[in-house]
């Protein structure tokens, strides 16, 4: 009976040595791997402020012709009264104004990708469909995806959608207008944009009109500019009015660094480039030879080698 | 390598059979539809809630089910208990047939299946990928189990088979006796990568899954929860070919004895292992606050304590009624810390909400018929168990 207590022993250490030293490693790995995600030098994206935003939703409509993307088919009632417009981001629509109430105060704010940048979609993606490509804009490649979805579930804003009524369903996201299909450049949510409230750009000079911006009135804004540093950055960012916070307007609490690298640390520090791996099969080869050739020795003596019966 | 193994033979077609293969057609008439279609015409699958029953069910519980052959394999070839043995053949055909069916399910989920082929061009391969990992070792180890199967199919041949592929059989098997250690032993090293990457996939979605499942140890608990499944299926396996042929197949209560009691420890140790870190991470107050996650919560704890008790209790091994209820439990308990992390633990977001559509079910339902027909005609054909001749 102690014989069995040991092989629990030796199952446990042979089966979960890998695993257990992922975890290990984890701790290990996440002083080591704290560099923040570095800014393409291209990089584009936009900046959008719910401080100047009415809610007119000029961009969602101008969103939808430049992309070629149908209208929103289905009336809902929202508060007794049809609607026909969409209520959140979907397959045919990649930017949307929703609008936040708490208590007395409310605020607008503009969902669509936030062109991270280090983005746990493109981590996820088995075949580099999602990528960072031009100006570090997130793109999707229909020959690489295989409608797997793991972007969907790795995505902390739930930005790819998917269509999900198609046999040949597509992921569909805001690409900053880079495929736009109307023969215009530049982002069609910020070009017809009424009060600047969603502005295009390259990063560097999307941060600096951010900064200035709070400088010049700086009791009208929530100090923080969302995305700066939040998931380790996006490319795409948000600021919020005073006494609103982030997570009020419906945006996950992100640490400072992307939210997939805790699962990078466990998964490359247990791999290390698959050398691990590679030991562990020599390892089984080695033992299952060796127990094999043992036993063959061991059943011989009782009419000959075992395998070979029929 | 079982001397005695022979195939149990009888009548191919008996009623239950022919259920089962309704059960199955009824699947496949609604996957011709969803292929069609498109995913969202059979699931009850949303953007919020992109992965639904298919893949804790049908991918996940499938292969944990099939990891017996992994836990069996692991005891008879690494450890060097060779007494297992007679258990093999039996564990590594549930296994080729359970992993099958959770490729094949995969397939169907799949949005645009037929961009899979290029899970064979590695340039595009990404390295990062966790799902990509998984998949890789899932494919290859559907292969290896099947090339564990042969021995099986090769001893046919050269048993009855035509003079053809008698000479086959002669000429492969000395080849496949040399090749096989090296196979198990990638069969011991695929599970142990991707069993426990099935829980990685979720560190995936820090902001999205329950503290109560959520932890950078999720994929040593799958890897833990893969072993107590997979001993309780052989366990399960042999205790049903013992009741359904009492006159022919002798259940090897003394092996099942000493799996169950590996099997039981390892379930308590999965019971305070979960727990500790739960509680060393301060997020155990999540297990007492009023939310519909927690009854799943303590019924996976529930449900791994009574399995892993019952295991070490000496009346249960000795009486097969209690061990076979002890290995139905081990399956249910690691069924539902699956579960549980890819669906209970899931926020999909505010207003967000799922319950599989009766197409989802169906499917279900219909893949779990096509491995038991499956299992069935095999058995009968091929010697995978260790039984008496057929009285004639």
């Amino acid at each position: 009976m102690t014989l069995s207590r040991r092989t629990l022993l030796k199952t446990i250490a042979a089966g979960g040595a890998a695993s257990a030293a992922a975890a290990i490693a984890l701790r290990a790995g996440a002083t080591s791997v704290e560099a923040p995600p570095p800014v393409p030098p291209d990089a584009r994206g936009l900046l959008f402020d719910s401080t100047l935003c009415i809610g007119c939703q000029t961009c969602t409509v101008a969103c939808q012709r430049a992309n070629k993307m149908p209208s929103e088919k289905s009336v809902k009632l929202i508060n007794g009264a049809p609607y026909l417009f969409p209520t959140d981001i979907n397959a045919d629509c990649r930017t949307v104004i929703k609008l936040y109430e708490k208590g007395d105060r409310w605020a607008f704010m503009k969902m669509q990708c936030m062109q991270c940048l280090e983005p746990s979609c493109t981590k996820a993606c088995m075949l580099g469909s999602m990528q960072k490509r031009q100006s570090g804009i997130v793109t999707w490649d229909p020959m690489r995806c295989t409608g797997c979805r793991y972007c969907q579930i790795a995505c902390p804003y739930d930005v790819p959608k998917f269509q999900w009524d198609s046999p040949v369903p597509m992921i569909v996201k805001c690409d900053l207008c880079l495929g736009r299909k109307d023969g215009k450049t530049g982002s069609a949510c910020a070009e017809v944009c009424p009060r600047l409230a969603v502005i295009s750009g390259p990063y560097e000079e999307l941060l600096a009109t951010a900064r200035g911006r709070m400088a010049a009135t700086p009791s009208k804004y929530n100090p923080k500019i969302f995305g700066e540093h939040d998931g380790g950055g996006n490319q795409s960012m948000l600021l919020a009015p005073a006494g609103v916070e982030f997570t009020d307007l419906g945006l996950p609490a992100l640490g400072d660094l992307p939210p997939s690298r805790l699962a990078m640390n466990i998964q490359h520090t247990t791999y290390k480039g698959f050398i691990a791996p590679a030991v562990l099969y020599a390892a089984a080869a080695f033992a299952v030879v060796r127990n094999m050739r043992a036993e063959k020795k061991a059943n011989a003596p009782q009419g000959g080698k075992e395998e070979d019966q029929p | 390598m079982n001397a005695h193994a022979r195939p149990v033979g009888g009548k191919i077609v008996t009623p239950f059979f022919l259920v089962l293969l309704a059960l199955a057609g009824i699947a496949g008439v609604l996957v011709a539809y969803r292929l069609v279609t498109g995913v969202g015409s059979i699931t009850a699958l949303t953007d919020q809630y992109s992965w639904g029953i298919w893949k804790p069910i049908n991918v996940v519980t499938f292969t944990g089910i099939g990891a017996g052959a992994y836990g069996v394999g692991l005891l008879t070839y690494i450890l060097n208990k060779g007494k297992y043995h007679p258990l093999v053949r039996p564990a590594v055909l549930v296994g080729a047939i359970g992993y099958s069916l959770g490729g094949a399910s995969v397939m169907i989920d799949l949005g645009r299946w037929w961009g899979s082929v290029f899970l064979l061009y590695p340039p595009w391969y990404n390295f990062n990928s966790i799902l990509l990992e998984v998949a890789l070792c899932v494919l290859t180890y559907v292969g290896v189990l099947w090339v564990e199967v042969t021995p099986a199919i090769l001893e046919r041949w050269s048993a009855d088979g035509s003079s053809r592929l008698k000479r086959l059989a002669v000429r492969l098997q000395p080849k496949l006796q040399t090749a096989l250690p090296f196979v198990i032993a990638l069969a011991m090293l695929l599970p142990t990568m991707h069993q426990s990457s099935l829980g990685s996939l979720y560190l995936m979605a820090p902001t999205k899954e329950s503290p109560l499942w959520f932890t950078g140890w999720l994929p040593f608990l799958f890897l833990l929860s893969c072993l107590t499944m997979g001993f309780g299926s052989v366990s399960a396996v042999d205790i049903l070919a013992g009741s359904l042929m009492p006159d022919r197949y002798k259940t090897h209560m003394t092996l099942l004895g000493s799996i169950a009691r590996v099997a039981g420890w390892v379930s308590l140790f999965y019971v305070v292992f979960r727990l500790a870190d739960l509680t060393i991470s301060g997020r155990i107050a999540h297990a007492f606050q009023r939310s519909f996650q927690v009854p799943f919560f303590w019924a996976e704890i529930a449900l791994f304590t009574t399995s892993g008790l019952l295991f070490l209790s000496r009346r249960a091994r000795s009486d097969r009624g209690r061990l076979f209820t002890a290995a139905i439990l081990a399956i249910l308990a690691g069924a539902t810390y699956r579960i549980n992390t890819y669906l209970v633990a899931f926020d999909g977001g505010a207003g967000a909400r799922y319950f599989p559509s009766v197409g989802e079910i169906l499917v279900t339902v219909g893949l779990a018929a096509l491995g038991v027909a499956a299992f069935l005609l095999i058995v009968k054909k091929l010697p995978i168990f260790a039984v008496g001749k057929a009285r004639t």
